[in-house]
């Protein structure tokens, strides 16, 4: 298979001095489904802005759908479709219009174009409401309106950043299955950014895991996680003694592979945690290591960040949850 | 050609939003009439110290509020590219193929036409209350025409400062304070022989006297070529160097 994006030690410095992105190289196969999962800041929104042309590069060999960025980035504009992070639909038009006007400036016109507005309202399910300016849409059809209006072209290529934050879980799962019938039935490249687990691991046959600006992890999501070496065993521990006693002790019981600091206490990895559980429980408790919680689980994504990183990218987006109804 | 397409397709966009918003433009086609029908009603006396204008104040004011209209609708550029750059739907254009200058172009187009009906809507209104237009009709084209080239020159100030700024607010802000005294100072509204001499001096100077000078003469006296001529150069001069900022941040912001 052909790369349909390929870049080599991409930085990008902000004039104030800040590399969003700090020397990130990946490839992204035709026909792919591509994923940037990373937290808040992580560089995710500036890589797709540079990709997509609207944001200069400060270095590094950078090629999207067969031509050079700093060459052609005309011919790049032409083949890729994209979805921003911030909806972006004109309320004033209708659906039907602000298609059209996307439509007329990829330079389309006539049936041509009206069929394939019909064509594209069918399929993200917004006929009957067509007609009806998009101001009054919901959150989710906006959405769907806005990833209408980047296929009107019908781009090889689809860059989505972040496409389903602020969105209802419904509306997600519409979203997402759009995206997998669009990667499938018509064999759209896929890039997207997201914060949500859920949805880099749903989605995505290809990830690469992004923290301050770097790439810190890669491949697909179930090498991932295996490489993580089993199922995971959360512990509770507040106290900061007790917590790196527990990390040390537990890499001692047979069959534990690794052990982390979390946040909130230590992580172990094992195969088949369920069978030396009794095992991890009598040894801490004859350490006199009494967690206040105890799980296991299989492994997810973000253990993946959390091995990584020392943090979690769950913790902010509870964070945000929470905080969210008291700034609204 | 692209360019005259995405023109056309822009100023699509524009004039569905402003039909869609028919507050905005009734606010805009009312503010002129206001200022016509509020001082001739208000200043009914005032025509006798006016020995040149026969046809008395409402004369004298009829025209000069017609090229006000070029002030009103000046900020209405600025705002629309604030919304569309903070909105996101510049990036999304430029994400397009459409031709960049057009982006500028369909909103100018755009606002001319605004400002068009605008100064039609006051002559209208001019004439309902007892105006006659000496020159006819080629004078009345004259005027639109000079409406509108003054519209154009002006637009290019706030569609700079709001790329600059992004921000309605000081846009709207700095029309209020720019335009007030570039109004009352001039020969648009009152004749200059009533002001104190640095007033005098001042609208002398002022654009706004050269362009309403320009609608006047078509409205009470007639062609002149050489007001005509005055007016279009100056008029000309603003719009080279209101341009040449816009040009230059919307090159920033393209980039």
């Amino acid at each position: 298979m052909e790369n349909i994006i390929s870049a080599e030690d991409l930085v990008v410095v902000y004039s104030d001095g800040t590399r969003a992105v700090d020397g990130v190289s990946f490839r992204v196969e035709e026909g792919g489904f591509f994923g940037f999962l990373g937290p808040n800041g992580a560089g995710k929104s500036t890589t797709i802005k540079v990709l997509t042309t609207l944001l200069r590069k400060t270095a590094g060999k950078v090629s999207v759908a067969g031509f050079d960025l700093d060459r052609s980035p005309g011919e790049i504009r032409k083949a890729i479709g994209v979805v921003s992070q911030e909806t972006v639909v004109d309320v004033d038009l209708t659906g039907r219009e602000n298609l059209r006007l996307q439509g007329r400036l990829q330079q389309m016109r006539g049936r041509v174009l009206e069929d394939r507005i019909e064509e594209l309202l069918g399929m993200v399910e917004l006929v009957e409401v067509g007609d009806k300016e998009a101001g009054r849409y919901s959150g989710g059809m906006k959405k769907r309106l806005d990833l209408a209006s980047a296929l009107v072209h019908e781009p090889k290529l689809l860059f989505l950043d972040e496409p389903t934050t602020g969105l209802d879980p419904q509306s997600r799962t519409t979203i997402w299955e759009h995206l997998e019938k669009l990667n499938k039935e018509d064999a759209v490249t896929i890039f997207l950014t997201t914060q949500y687990l859920e949805e880099a691991d749903r989605l995505c046959r290809e990830l690469s895991i992004i923290d301050h600006g770097k790439l810190i992890a890669g491949g697909t999501p179930a090498s991932l996680k295996a490489a993580l070496g089993g199922d995971t065993i959360s512990l509770t521990i507040g106290d900061p003694v007790l917590k790196e006693k527990a990390r040390q002790v537990l890499r001692t019981i047979p069959g534990v592979a690794d052990s982390f600091d979390s946040d909130g206490g230590v992580v172990a990895y094992a195969q088949n945690a369920g069978q030396i559980i009794a095992d991890v429980i009598t040894t801490l408790d004859r350490n006199g290591i009494k967690p206040s919680f105890l799980s296991i689980s299989s492994p997810t994504l973000d253990d993946v960040f959390l091995r990584q990183t020392g943090r979690r990218i769950r913790a902010e987006e509870l964070l945000r949850k929470e905080t969210e109804p008291f700034l609204s | 050609m692209s360019i005259i397409y995405d023109t056309r397709s822009l100023l699509i966009r524009y004039l569905t939003k402003l039909i869609r918003n028919p507050t905005l433009l009734a606010t805009n086609l009312l503010t002129p009439l206001l200022f016509l029908v509020l001082f001739s009603q208000l200043l009914t006396g005032f025509g006798s110290f006016l020995p040149n204008s026969p046809g008395g104040y409402l004369a004298y004011l009829t025209p000069g509020v017609v090229l006000l209209s070029a002030l009103f609708a000046a900020p209405l550029g600025g705002v629309s590219i604030v919304n569309d750059l903070n909105s996101g739907f510049l990036s999304k254009l430029l994400l397009t193929q459409v031709s960049r200058p057009a982006i500028l172009l369909g909103r100018l187009v755009t606002d001319m036409l605004v400002v068009i009906l605008q100064a039609v809507v006051t002559l209208v209104a001019g004439i309902a209350l007892g105006v006659t237009i000496s020159s006819g009709l080629p004078g009345v084209l004259l005027i639109l025409l000079t409406v509108a080239f003054f519209e154009f020159a002006l637009t290019g100030i706030f569609l700079y400062v709001g790329m600059k700024t992004r921000k309605t607010e000081t846009v709207s802000a700095l029309s209020g304070v720019l335009f007030f005294p570039l109004i009352f100072v001039s020969s648009a509204m009152f004749p200059v022989s009533f002001f104190p001499s640095w007033a005098q001096t001042v609208s002398r100077y002022n654009p706004v006297s050269y362009a309403s000078d320009v609608t006047r003469s078509l409205v009470t006296g007639g062609f002149d070529l050489g007001t005509l001529a005055t007016a279009f150069l100056m008029i000309g001069a603003i719009a080279v160097v209101t341009f040449t900022a816009t040009l230059y941040q919307f090159r920033k912001v393209v980039n």
